[in-house]
């Protein structure tokens, strides 16, 4: 077994040569996002009384289903507010972290034929892999050291020491699991894609039940998935260690089977078959828009179902909010202000925002896999054909439009449904008119992109950062004083939140306006340039 | 003769497709032998069952005598190995990725050798990988093995992608290393190269090793590929024993002649006024061609 790991250090310090700006980055991003929930809470929630009313509005199982299950409620300090609020959206965000980290250590690196020349020079078996997951444990060490270390300085006498470690320990577990998964996964798909898909398909299905496990009731659900089961470490309010030494016992089971599998298996094999593929392209596929479509279409897929089930989810718990809210004045008055508008119709109209900020996620995609097509020298290949770059782009344009389109009709329908399904009194049309609102901002987001593709090739990717940010003024928006003139700088911010607001044919106009006039623009910028 | 790599009856399938049907064959210390085949023939397969890469099914492979798959780390801090497909990573320089192959072996780099292998395969070491054509980046690999002082190379069509110049370039170096003593696994379809280089060759077709031997022993059956063009008729050439597949265009005759009969044919021609003569040396096809007509008229 020795034998197996022959050169792993040289190995290991070699990736973190070629990892450590990438890895300096997110760590960057994460602590960012530790420090916004810690100094914001101290900042914003300093008085009790305005924490206990914020407590109160939190014990309905739509902001359960946002958030997690209510805890610390009775006496719901700082440090309790922080457990409640940042833990699930902290976890999606580590995990997708180190499920990419490990992507790209193993299977991506298979896939390129990298690893073939790697062990055929006297490196063992598994020197790389464990070098990936010698990353893997450093990256979440550093993690957890450094949340630790924030939440302790920057948090308040209720955030704890205890409760720091702990929460620090729970964030790099929860990398740690998740790169422990996509270890498994890289060992069963033969290619980086069907690898990452897999790993997040995991998370997909563990945000899943713990929504159904949190707001349902079904508390059961909550502890089978690995981010319910941590969140049940409630730092700051009980300070659980357990789920602790279960999360560190099913890491070190996934980091061992999947080095178990690797030593069994042949390079560049994957343990799930690969099926055979056409031998001709159908008439479909010559078309521009039918090439297009079958190199998005796995992902797309994909990416439906998962929003409709997220949709459905959501759309189950609302009943249930009237239910918990009647009768309740003080806190439908603390939450809307004013008692004529439901909570539940805040809630449908933030989880429009979510549901339309996830669409954009495959919308985004479809024009920065032009970019990707680039980059592994295709696209000459099929602009050297007799098509025009402006003919090219237009078809990933209008592709992505018409996802963008679907995606939003489906998911207020499947997010609606569930929702008159579970008895809650709203029209549908309503529900669908909600979703197709937010489409004017998906625009901009497309113009942005193009802009982006366009002018900026190298920083396409800086979207995300853009979408991220969209994403944190909207979900943790209600908790954090954020400034006008920030929150203005997102295009969702400005779409009217049906059913609550009237919709606005003004903002959808002007938005639909910059979003082609950025869209031409980044055209243009595509027209001109040279083609890597 | 000591046998560096000794392969003998090694079988893999895939699923259902059987890739390697019981694949022998050897290579000696200091000799290179030519392992040539159509593409999916099984080289690349057997190449990385060699190198422990993939886990052979049922026979035995060893290089020193040692199993190929137990005691992979052991053999490859004497083996060098260069792909048909060299990838690197984007963001280090080709110069870097070279010092890096060559610290993991654990030897002390000879500088001198790698700077001078750099000049002469004309690589620029500065610049990133992204920016590599396939050839420059197969040019790492190479300086990589070359620098590297090994005992057996496996070569897997390491000139794809470089440039007739640098071609020449490989083969001076890898008569170098044999010079020094060392064995060299070649894969190829190019016959040329392998002609040119290989004392002996192994033929693989659909899995199965159809022939083996030197080259001479397999000249018998290559046949060279003439056009002819002369003042006078010639199409009674038809008749003739040495020339195969002929056809006439006007005044322009092709033909497939056996190797071993230029002697016959050259004498034949004089009469006939020749305005222009061209032979093509026999490409792997038709060496292929050649063999299957041969097995099938023996059997």
């Amino acid at each position: 077994m020795m034998q197996s790991h022959a050169r792993t250090g040289k190995l290991f310090a070699f990736t973190i040569r070629k990892e450590w700006l990438k890895l300096l980055l997110w760590l960057a991003g994460c602590a960012f996002y530790v420090i916004l929930g810690a100094v914001a809470f101290v900042e914003v929630y300093g008085d009790p009384l305005e924490r206990q009313a914020m407590a109160q509005a939190m014990q309905n199982p739509a902001m359960e289903a946002l958030f997690g299950r209510a805890i610390g409620i009775d006496n719901y300090t700082i440090g309790a507010m922080y457990s409640h609020t940042m833990t699930i959206m902290g976890f999606v965000l580590f995990a997708i972290m180190s499920i990419l980290l490990v992507v790209r250590n193993t299977r991506s690196e298979e896939e390129d034929g990298i690893l073939e020349l790697i062990q055929s020079l006297p490196t063992g078996r598994l020197a790389s892999t464990t070098s990936a997951i010698l990353l893997l444990v450093l990256t979440n060490t550093l993690l957890a050291v450094m949340s630790a270390g924030l939440l302790i300085g920057l948090g308040d006498s209720s955030m704890t020491t205890e409760g720091a470690v702990l929460t620090g320990i729970l964030y790099g577990l929860v990398g740690l699991i998740f790169g422990g998964v996509t270890l498994i996964t890289a060992q069963l798909s033969s290619n980086a894609r069907g690898a990452m898909m897999l790993s997040f398909g995991v998370l997909g299905l563990s945000y899943m039940l713990r929504i159904i496990g949190d707001s349902g009731g079904f508390n059961a659900l909550s502890w089978i998935s690995p981010l319910g089961l941590l969140y049940g470490a409630e730092p700051f309010v009980e300070n659980n260690w357990f789920p602790v030494w279960v999360g560190l016992v099913l890491s070190f089971v996934l980091i061992v089977t999947a080095l178990g599998l690797k030593h069994r298996r042949d390079v560049g094999a994957g343990l799930l078959p690969d099926r055979p593929g056409k031998r001709h392209a159908s008439v479909f596929l010559k078309t521009p828009l039918g090439f297009l479509l079958k190199l998005v279409r796995t992902p797309l897929i994909v990416w439906v179902v998962a929003m409709i089930l997220l949709g459905v989810s959501y759309g189950s718990v609302i009943g249930d909010i009237e239910d918990v809210l009647a009768g309740n004045e003080i806190i439908e008055q603390i939450i809307a202000g004013d008692d004529s508008v439901s909570m539940a119709d805040q809630f449908i109209a933030m989880i429009m925002g979510v549901l339309a900020m996830a669409a954009s996620i495959p919308t985004v995609q479809i024009i920065l896999r032009l970019r990707s097509e680039e980059k592994k020298n295709r696209l000459d290949k099929i602009i050297a054909g007799a098509r025009s770059r402006t003919s090219v782009l237009s078809t990933f344009i209008l592709t992505s439009l018409t996802v963008a389109f679907i995606f939003q009709l489906l998911q207020s329908l499947a997010f609606g449904g569930a929702a008159v399904a579970m008895g809650y009194d709203i029209a549908l049309l309503d529900m669908v008119s909600a979703g197709l609102a937010y489409l004017p901002a998906m625009v901009v987001m497309i113009g942005l992109t193009v802009m982006l593709v366009g002018w900026l090739p190298k920083a396409s990717s800086l979207i995300w950062l853009y979408l991220g940010f969209a994403f944190i003024l909207l979900y943790f928006g209600g908790l954090f004083d954020i400034p006008e003139a920030v929150s203005w700088l997102s295009a969702f911010y400005h779409i009217p939140e049906m059913p609550v607001e009237e919709w606005n044919v003004w903002t959808a106009v002007l938005l639909t306006i910059i979003g082609t006039a950025l869209t031409v623009t980044g055209a243009a910028g595509f027209r001109k340039r040279d083609i890597d | 003769m000591t046998k560096l790599i000794e392969v003998d009856a090694i079988e893999k399938s895939f699923g259902k497709t059987k890739a390697l049907e019981k694949v022998s064959f050897s290579v000696n210390k200091g000799e290179i032998v030519g392992f040539i085949g159509p593409n999916g023939a099984g080289k690349s397969t057997t190449i990385r069952i060699l190198l422990g890469l993939i886990r052979a099914d049922g026979g035995s492979a060893t290089i020193f005598g040692k199993d190929v798959w137990k005691e992979s780390v052991a053999i490859h801090k004497r083996v060098a190995y260069v792909p048909g497909d060299v990838n690197l990573w984007p963001n280090l320089t080709g110069g870097e990725v070279i010092d890096l192959f060559l610290s993991m072996r654990g030897a002390k780099v000879d500088k001198q050798r790698k700077e001078e292998l750099i000049r002469r395969f004309e690589f620029d070491p500065t610049k990133k990988c992204r920016a590599y054509s396939k050839g420059n980046r197969q040019k790492v690999a190479l300086i990589a093995a070359f620098a590297a002082d090994a005992e057996v190379y496996i070569f897997d069509e390491p000139t794809s992608g470089l440039d007739p110049l640098q071609e020449r370039v490989f083969q001076e170096c890898a008569k170098e290393v044999l010079a020094k003593g060392a064995s060299v696994l070649l894969s190829s379809h190019i016959l040329s190269e392998v002609e040119r280089l290989c004392d002996r060759v192994a033929i693989i077709r659909k899995g199965v090793i159809v022939e083996s031997g030197t080259l001479d022993d397999l000249r018998h059956l290559t046949r060279t590929q003439i056009t002819l063009k002369t003042k006078e008729n010639i199409s009674s050439i038809k008749e003739q024993s040495f020339a195969h597949n002929v056809s006439i265009n006007k005044d322009q005759v092709i033909f497939q002649l056996d190797s071993d009969q230029f002697d016959a044919f050259l004498s034949y021609i004089q009469p006939f006024n020749v305005l222009k003569l061209e032979s093509a040396a026999p490409k792997l096809e038709d060496l292929f061609m050649r063999h299957y007509e041969t097995v099938e008229g023996v059997e």
